[in-house]
């Protein structure tokens, strides 16, 4: 079984997704997608098990010619980077549906269960994939389901919010293509053949404006999908105007495949020009930490503020991933795990408001705690975690990035410690407002707290919250090999003036592990 | 099997031409049992018709890896017509089966409608195997002036007479461009063989003699019209939105096939020698083709024209495999053309199930609702907008790639950002598409009864979209197959050509 | 003897007056009759430089050339007769029903 496991992971959604399509009814549906969407999570699972956490390099390696005349093969792998993401993925995909069961997706089950598991097969195969025509195919096709479940099942403006979406991506990911295959094409010349394989892309030379331009390119397109302020203006539309079931997956499982291309593509194909950029994309990040906080503070609406929020979040993990720092790239790898977590918490949360007061306005809600104190708590534990208080997930990331983030640069972390609290202000006067006050309508009294399937739905995110808080060494044990070895790709080379700092980190070796 | 007992009926010398020839032969035996039968026959006719393609198809396959000169010469047999043969037929078999619905439900002349369809294709078939000038302009005429009559064809919508007027006038002044260049070629090189002109122009003395430029210029212009390329696109709009439905696909998939089958042989496999001078030229085409074609495709609200816009930008992005010239460049355009071809062949059989007769055209507000009410129509659709937008796994996908990939390697980095670009663009209105069918609501309306015919048109080109794309394989090395026995180069030197330094 | 310059010269005229002919002229059969014009330049042309080389392509060219143009030109006053009888028009500025 281990031998095709990596692929089993990948292709039995896509499997679901035509099987659910074909054969199942309004009534099998629902059931059909979840088991469906189960399996690559217990495989993922397994997988977790089976990890040597000692190897810094791909494990589960399968490695098939595909397309011989390209230069194309069949080559998955998973190291510690990409480890955690997959059950991740598969965990949110699952949760994404047994949630949107409950009366969020009202029409047209069948598709929305068909693209949802054709997304989860672009998702894992994103993570995946050593290829590089192989990761640009899962990659775009990801962007179908979505479009379709923002377009069908959004609110208002979803026409509007899914365009937006397809064309920022678009133009990001087919300037990468040109990039990828223009690097394949040069580095025909020093490895014989044409390849995509990116462990042999690796050790291709070029000449400095070459990879400047390639750098670009790929990081044009990653930083679309991050985003990178100032490529944000689809996020805030996309989040909101997806159905809570869409933005669940947006926010929570995809948000990760931009970084992921920097980790595993932008930067260690092109370490010269990453550390040129350095600079630049920390202060994108500090400024997309702060851009999104303050934001934040202005929405009126739930679903806005989160968006905005992950912004703001995500220019943390920008941040993490280009000081290049051992801690930094590890807390950005971890903060991939935990946001994912807490946004996902979040608009789940915000979901089961909506659907019961058909509102996600800040102004019209007011004094939910009475009526609904179990809604209020896991909000409450939601935006805890967001904020990053220590116990809980989201302080570990942040903290390992910050602690990154001073060794290269004391005024971005600085910064970025200001994005922290904007951040505790946004979400606890939001929190504020919506839970406690009096309540805004009369009618609120009566609505009803979390009914046990909607407990079910989100016990696991916040288990998860608290254990990843409390408990963060098995994750990091095994990120750590691959970030180093991530480093050493990306300062490769002549080494800049960051190595007196590199003396440092060392010293504060022990404090990983108290959270 | 089938090509031994055919082949032996047949003098040896008449072989290369079977396929045209069966396809001609049909065309005789439609007009004569279509003058013996009621207009209600006409499935009967249509069959017919179908079979005598579908036979064409087999006698092509079967001459695979056959080459043989033809008629002095005229004719070249090798894998690369084989190819094209099979394609034009099967794009002809597909038209058949999308007209068996539309033919009687528009009371159109069935016998003289089927006629014409298999005229213009043998006129394609000659056009792809064309050795000579000769030929050249003769498969470009058959093709043509069958099409000019098939597009006007529904003589009681008036745009159709304009659609057919328009095409025949832009297309008998292109056809006097072509000629002319032909004429100037062959005074400057003294011959109309290709390969006696390609020989010929070895000699650089005479490659940069005012009459061969003026020549090539003429049949580039020449060209230029039957592929739609911007500037020569003016008559493609028009001709697409006014012809009948599937007269448009055969517009947009035959002729453009052949047109290309055409250009790309005289150009990359003739005329090498002068690709200092057509390079530069082609370069500027592709990129106003793809950009106007994109660009005005975004503003059209009828999906007839729409795709016609959609299909001169399509034929930008094949110029950019042209411009680039070589042997994976020549393979890229061949597997492009394959993948194009059912995308575009799926959309239009998609059409013609929701058009309404007393209302021909379909604009995207009759599209609204399409996926509530005929789920499987849209999710057919989507795919083929999908496959054209150029999204993996699909065919579209693997093409552009294919001719990204060789315009690269030949140098060509700011033409292939351009068609990025423009690729980026197309999403806007493909996606369009999608969301009259998903998102926005529309009147219920009953469709006609469907044909089985169409359906398996439908599934036809749905499974080569999927099949195309997803393992591309076989169809890439059918493609660079075809073109390195055409560019006499062996077929390794097409896969080193992209593969080796 | 005329040189054979002469006679490229006045196939090139001839299709050059053709050629105006189409772009400026709005009447349908004015505009056809100009296509002819063009046709026939190259079939002087054709002859001519068939001639000059001593091959016999030229002039057998030019015998496809004058088939196809009677066929053309069957074709298309047909198309101009069906498209008169629905619009009553022959003027190429009314055939404007299609419009981006």
């Amino acid at each position: 079984m281990t031998a095709n496991l990596l692929t089993l992971i990948i292709f039995v959604p896509l499997v679901g997704a035509l099987a659910v399509a074909l054969f199942a009814d309004e009534r099998t549906v629902w059931p059909a997608a979840f088991i469906f969407s189960l399996l690559p999570l217990a495989l993922s699972i397994y997988l977790l098990v089976a990890f040597n956490p000692h190897d810094n390099g791909y494990q589960f390696v399968e490695r098939r010619p595909w397309i011989a005349d390209f230069g194309v093969s069949y080559h998955v792998g998973v190291d510690g980077i990409s480890l955690f993401l997959v059950p991740l993925a598969a965990l949110l995909v699952s949760l994404t549906l047994l949630y949107a069961s409950g009366g969020d997706i009202d029409r047209r089950p069948r598709e929305f269960c068909f693209f949802v598991l054709m997304l989860e097969t672009g998702l894992l195969g994103v993570l995946l994939a050593v290829d590089l025509f192989l990761f640009y195919v899962f990659w775009e096709l990801t962007l179908i389901p979505i479009y379709f479940i923002i377009g069908i099942w959004g609110s208002q403006r979803r026409v509007y919010a899914a365009f937006k979406f397809i064309l920022y991506t678009m133009l990001g990911s087919l300037l990468m293509l040109v990039a990828l295959i223009y690097l394949v094409l040069h580095a025909r010349g020093y490895l014989g053949a044409a390849t995509f394989d990116l462990t042999d892309l690796y050790r291709v030379p070029l000449s400095h404006a070459q990879a400047r331009w390639l750098f670009a390119a790929l990081a044009l397109g990653f930083a679309v999908k991050v985003p990178v302020w100032p490529l944000h203006s689809w996020l805030p539309d996309a989040y909101s105007e997806a159905p809570t079931a869409g933005s669940m997956l947006l926010g929570g499982a995809m948000f990760q495949m931009g970084v992921y291309g920097f980790l595993r593509f932008a930067i260690p194909l092109f370490p010269e020009v990453a550390r040129e950029a350095a600079p630049l994309f920390m202060a994108l990040g500090v400024v997309g930490i702060i851009y999104g906080a303050l934001l934040a503070l202005a929405q009126s609406d739930l679903k806005r503020l989160v968006a905005y929020a992950s912004v703001s979040h995500v220019g943390f993990v920008v941040l993490g991933v280009f000081a290049l720092d051992r801690f930094s790239v590890e807390g950005a790898v971890y903060q991939l795990i935990t946001h994912g977590l807490s946004t996902t918490a979040l608009f789940m949360a915000i979901g089961m408001i909506y659907l019961r007061r058909r509102t996600r306005a800040i102004g019209e809600l007011g004094g939910l705690w009475r009526p609904a104190p179990m809604l209020g708590a896991i909000l409450m534990v939601a935006m805890l975690s967001a904020v990053g208080l220590p116990g809980l997930d989201g302080f570990v990331g942040e903290f390992l990035v910050l602690l990154g983030a001073y060794f290269a640069s004391w005024q971005a972390a600085a910064l970025a410690v200001s994005g922290l609290i904007l951040g505790v202000l946004y979400m606890l006067w939001a929190y504020e407002r919506v839970m406690f006050g009096p309540l805004a309508k009369s009618a609120d009294r009566g609505i009803a707290d979390l009914a046990p399937r909607e407990v079910a739905v989100i016990f696991p995110l916040i288990a998860l919250m608290f254990f990843l808080g409390l408990y963060p060494r098995p994750l990091l044990r095994r990120i750590e090999p691959s970030v180093v070895a991530f480093l050493a790709r990306a300062q490769a080379a002549p080494a800049p003036a960051l190595s007196f700092d590199r003396a440092k980190p060392q010293e504060f070796a022990g404090l990983r592990v108290v959270p | 099997m089938i090509s031994g007992t055919i082949g032996a009926a047949l003098d040896a010398s008449w072989r290369p031409v079977l396929a045209p020839a069966v396809v001609a032969i049909t065309a005789m035996a439609v007009m004569l049992v279509g003058s013996r039968l009621g207009e209600e026959d006409s499935e009967g006719l249509g069959w017919l018709t179908f079979s005598g393609l579908a036979l064409a198809a087999l006698c092509a396959f079967a001459a695979v890896g056959r080459h043989a000169p033809a008629f002095a010469g005229a004719l070249i047999v090798d894998d690369y017509t084989a190819f094209f043969y099979c394609l034009i037929a099967v794009c002809a078999a597909m038209v058949v089966l999308l007209s068996l619905d539309y033919v009687p439900a528009l009371e159109l002349p069935s016998t003289e409608y089927y006629a014409l369809l298999l005229s213009a294709t043998v006129g394609m078939m000659l056009l792809a195997a064309a050795g000579d000038l000769i030929i050249i302009f003769l498969g470009l005429e058959t093709m043509s002036i069958s099409v000019y009559v098939m597009a006007a064809i529904a003589r009681r919508d008036p745009r159709s007479s304009e659609a057919g007027l328009k095409y025949f006038l832009l297309g008998a002044f292109s056809t006097g461009f072509l000629l002319y260049g032909i004429a100037l070629l062959y005074g400057a090189t003294g011959s109309i063989k290709l390969e006696a002109i390609s020989r010929a122009l070895q000699s650089s003395a005479l490659a940069a003699s005012p009459l061969v430029l003026l020549g090539l210029a003429m049949m580039l212009i020449g060209f230029g019209f039957k592929v739609a390329a911007v500037p020569f696109h003016a008559w493609t709009p028009d001709a697409y939105e006014g012809a009948p439905t599937p007269v448009t696909a055969l517009m947009a998939v035959g002729v453009k096939s052949a047109a290309f089958a055409g250009f790309l042989r005289l150009l990359l496999v003739y005329l090498p020698a002068l690709h200092a001078q057509w390079g530069g030229a082609l370069w500027v085409l592709a990129a106003l083709t793809m950009s106007v074609g994109n660009l005005v495709a975004l503003a059209q609200n009828n999906v007839k024209r729409m795709l016609a816009y959609s299909a001169i930008a399509h034929a930008g992005y094949i110029l950019v495999g042209m411009t680039a010239a070589g042997g994976a460049a020549g393979a890229a355009v061949l597997y492009y053309l394959l993948g194009y071809a059912f995308a575009n062949l799926g959309a239009f059989a998609v059409l013609v199930a929701v058009e309404r007769v007393e209302q021909p055209g379909t604009t995207l507000a009759d599209l609204g609702g399409l996926a509530k009410g005929q789920p499987m129509l849209a999710a057919a659709m989507a795919l083929f907008m999908l496959s054209l937008m150029g999204l993996p796994p699909l065919a579209g996908f693997v093409g552009k790639f294919y001719v990204f990939s060789a315009a690269l390697q030949a140098g060509y980095v700011w033409l292939v950002v351009l068609a990025a670009l423009n690729s980026v663009i197309s999403t806007y209105y493909y996606a369009r598409v999608i969301v009259a069918m998903y998102v926005n609501e529309g009147a219920e309306r009953k469709l006609r009864a469907r044909r089985p015919g169409l359906s398996v048109a439908l599934a036809v080109a749905i499974a080569a979209t999927i099949i195309i794309g997803v393992d591309p394989r076989p169809y890439v090395e059918m493609a660079a197959g075809a073109y390195a026995s055409a560019a006499g180069i062996a077929r390794s030197g097409v896969r080193a050509a992209f593969l080796a330094h | 003897m005329t040189p054979v310059s002469y006679y490229l010269v006045l196939g090139a005229a001839l299709f050059a007056i053709g050629v105006a002919g189409v772009v400026i002229r709005r009447n349908l059969i004015v505009i056809f009759m100009s296509i002819e014009v063009m046709l026939n330049a190259v079939n002087l042309t054709l002859v001519a430089l068939g001639r000059a080389l001593g091959s016999t392509d030229g002039q057998v060219m030019v015998f496809f050339v004058m088939t196809v143009g009677a066929a053309e030109a069957a074709v298309g006053l047909a198309l101009i007769l069906a498209a008169f009888r629905s619009r009553h028009t022959i003027k190429a500025d009314e055939l404007n029903l299609m419009r981006w």
